[in-house]
């Protein structure tokens, strides 16, 4: 188990750090229809801002902000935003995945439509690369045996 | 503690006057311990009376830091998405916005920790007025660097020294610390406690370290107060003067 790090350098810098890695993870999901990014990199870049944390705060405080619970709801939730954005296109009678049947749903042309829905997508994509990203490297560090269910399948004896 | 002390005290004072068959000069000692016991024991009273009233003091305060702090994390983080994203209409701005918003409330504890209340804009003014100054140190310490590398002999004198500091909050640890290492010919090694470990160079560079100047003005720039520095007397002497 990750326990809070000595280094009183590495644990106030990291601390400062996390925000604006938060916010460049963001900035990277949101301008992936413009610029190199986009949901995949910035879930990845925002999943490693809590990896960072856990690092340097250690379990018992990451899991405050970022437990296993949230992050297996917020990976079905991405993944939800992900097929719903895509069933409704099918609904609207195009194919799965093709945004200019939003048009008439968000009431804007077909050419805006397929930006926002792009931007749904990645919002999705990020939220869910994130979580899994959070959930993998959450697991590995604990071995998958959280300490409260140390007691109950006797692994300290 | 303090029961024990007075009751130890009295036991003693009536032990002397024991021993010293009730004189002038036993009375006067025993007179004398009482009174040292009795002195203690209340200051350490009013040093925890002081801490509890701070306790207080702190916890009313901390809602109020927390609203504060939200909205600092929150601008801080909109200038930086408008730095990054450079697009200015509306769409990308509401967007900016709502990321600011996510990311302060999730990290409003994060970025401002170990800030006290009220005296922001003194600490910023203070800031921005050290940078030029930090940068003809690290002006000068290039220079001694490069001449120690240049000169035939090569006169270097690596070395760890370690000192005390008098500062006391993590974030002026990790300023003094970050400022040590930018410097060239020194770099810090560790910190434990407040004692810091620095690898100096040579003996001029370690002398320069140990007069504290740089700590002196990393706490005027925080403002670690319950000390008086060199700074601050600097600050007050010019009043002083115009006063005069």
């Amino acid at each position: 188990m990750i326990s809070i790090s000595d280094d009183i350098i590495t644990r106030t810098v990291s601390r400062v750090l996390v925000p604006f890695i938060q916010i460049y993870a963001l900035y990277v999901i949101m301008h992936g229809h413009h610029s190199p990014g986009g949901g995949f990199q910035g879930g990845v870049i925002l999943g490693a801002s809590y990896i960072l944390y856990l690092i340097t705060h250690g379990l018992e405080d990451a899991k405050k902000r970022m437990s296993e619970l949230k992050a297996g709801l917020l990976s079905t939730f991405g993944i939800l935003l992900y097929s719903g954005i895509g069933l409704l296109c099918l609904i609207m009678g195009r194919n799965y995945l093709d945004y200019g049947g939003l048009s008439t749903i968000l009431k804007v042309i077909p050419a805006q439509a397929r930006s926002l829905g792009i931007l749904g997508i990645e919002i999705g994509v990020g939220l869910a690369v994130m979580a899994v990203m959070f959930s993998v490297f959450f697991d590995i560090s604990t071995g998958g045996i959280l300490p409260e269910d140390e007691e109950d399948l006797g692994v300290n004896r | 503690m303090e029961v024990t002390v007075l009751v130890q005290a009295v036991y003693k004072a009536f032990e002397i006057l024991e021993k010293g068959k009730n004189s002038e000069k036993a009375r006067d000692e025993a007179r004398e311990l009482l009174y040292t016991s009795a002195k203690f024991t209340s200051e350490t009273k009013s040093l925890t009376e002081k801490r509890e009233a701070k306790a207080l003091l702190l916890s009313a305060k901390k809602s109020r830091l927390a609203l504060r702090n939200f909205f600092l994390t929150f601008f801080i983080l909109f200038a930086f998405w408008i730095l990054l994203s450079g697009r200015f209409d509306y769409f990308h701005l509401t967007l900016g916005g709502i990321c600011s918003v996510l990311v302060a409330y999730l990290c409003h504890d994060l970025l401002f920790f170990n800030i006290r209340l009220g005296d922001f804009r003194t600490r910023a003014r203070r800031f921005f007025l050290a940078g030029p100054w930090f940068m003809g140190q690290i002006f000068s310490a290039n220079l001694h660097v490069a001449y120690l590398a240049l000169s035939p002999k090569m006169p270097i004198d690596p070395q760890i020294i370690r000192f005390n500091t008098k500062l006391e909050s993590d974030i002026s640890w990790v300023a003094l610390a970050n400022s040590i290492t930018l410097t060239p010919g020194t770099i810090t090694i560790d910190i434990r406690e407040g004692e810091f470990f620095v690898h100096a160079l040579d003996r001029k560079v370690a002398y320069d370290l140990n007069t504290g100047e740089m700590e002196d003005k990393i706490a005027h720039v925080i403002m670690e107060a319950d000390h008086v520095y060199i700074q601050d007397v600097l600050d007050v002497a010019s009043i002083f003067g115009a006063l005069k």
